[in-house]
């Protein structure tokens, strides 16, 4: 993946905004842009989003600190971006919104594996009963979220690929 | 005929989410025990590694083991709602940096719920033990 100037300016500016528009949303419990962002991020500049990623998890974890939902971090937004990566060529708001709700509904099972890890299983299925209320937040806001704003958001980002910028 | 099946693929796929959401529900509210009203009395137990272990009766009219326990000024946390949790009980911090961190077990069973989502009931006894490793 080797990257060329506009890509790092690319991948610094989407970082930003996925930063910034989590820090924003912050006070929403488990309503976020981060995933539709992923999303589109990842049709648009593919195997790259792992930088976004990750300078994105890493600033996380600065303003954050470094909790056990960290861990979830470092491969739940790859996972997203790995299911994207399957399906990158469809245009279908219903298709994301489907799997963006998906993820959310996931989410707190998927970061149950570190968990698993501390205390065994007990620990890991109690944490994920204890997240379920969050957990159908995320999941229809995501759902909804991506009904709502992908075929915008698409247009947005193929018009700036059109130009070249991406 | 195409744009029909793809709408018919997207329904299926719409409410097999929602069937999942119920299931979910379900869980959840098997798990979850109702609020008790009135006077109550538990016991909790403080167990740190290498300390003695510390118990205490607390006589109470909080519905939840959080509000309890911060009645009597014995825990501190972080987050909100259901999302709270434990870092700190009678001044002891949990040092993520050790990977230190408050467990919530009753009867030596680690709790389904978070300590702001446990409704307490009359003469029930719960845990808070000091784990450390992640």
């Amino acid at each position: 993946m080797k990257l060329q100037t506009k890509d790092i300016a690319a991948i610094g500016l989407m970082s930003a905004l996925l930063i910034t528009l989590q820090v924003g949303f912050s006070f929403l419990p488990n309503i976020e842009l981060v995933s539709i962002l992923i999303i589109l991020f990842t049709i648009f500049i593919g195997w790259k989003t792992l930088y976004v990623i990750y300078i994105f998890v890493l600033v996380e974890g600065l303003i954050y600190g470094i909790h056990k939902w960290w861990i979830c971090y470092l491969y739940v937004w790859t996972i997203l971006m790995l299911i994207t990566m399957l399906f990158k060529h469809s245009k279908s708001p219903f298709l994301w919104a489907i799997i963006s709700g998906t993820f959310g509904l996931s989410f707190g099972l998927l970061c149950t594996i570190p968990d698993y890890f501390i205390g065994g299983m007990p620990l890991a299925i109690s944490t994920f009963i204890n997240g379920i209320p969050f957990d159908i937040i995320h999941g229809a806001s995501n759902y909804i979220i991506a009904l709502i704003l992908f075929k915008p958001l698409y247009t947005f980002f193929n018009w700036i690929d059109q130009k070249n910028y991406i | 005929m195409k744009q029909k099946n793809q709408t018919i693929k997207f329904t299926i796929a719409t409410l097999v989410l929602i069937a999942i959401v119920a299931v979910f529900l379900y869980v959840y509210n098997r798990n979850t025990t109702p609020p008790q009203e009135g006077d109550k009395e538990i016991t909790v137990q403080v167990i740190i590694p290498e300390e003695e272990l510390k118990e205490y009766t607390i006589s109470t009219d909080a519905t939840t083991l959080r509000e309890a326990l911060e009645e009597e000024g014995m825990i501190k946390g972080e987050g909100t709602g259901v999302s709270f949790y434990i870092t700190e009980v009678n001044g002891r911090l949990a040092n993520s940096a050790n990977e230190e961190w408050w467990s919530i077990t009753k009867d030596g069973e680690f709790s389904d719920l978070g300590v702001g989502s446990i409704n307490i009931q009359d003469k029930e006894k719960y845990e808070l033990t000091l784990m450390i490793g992640w």
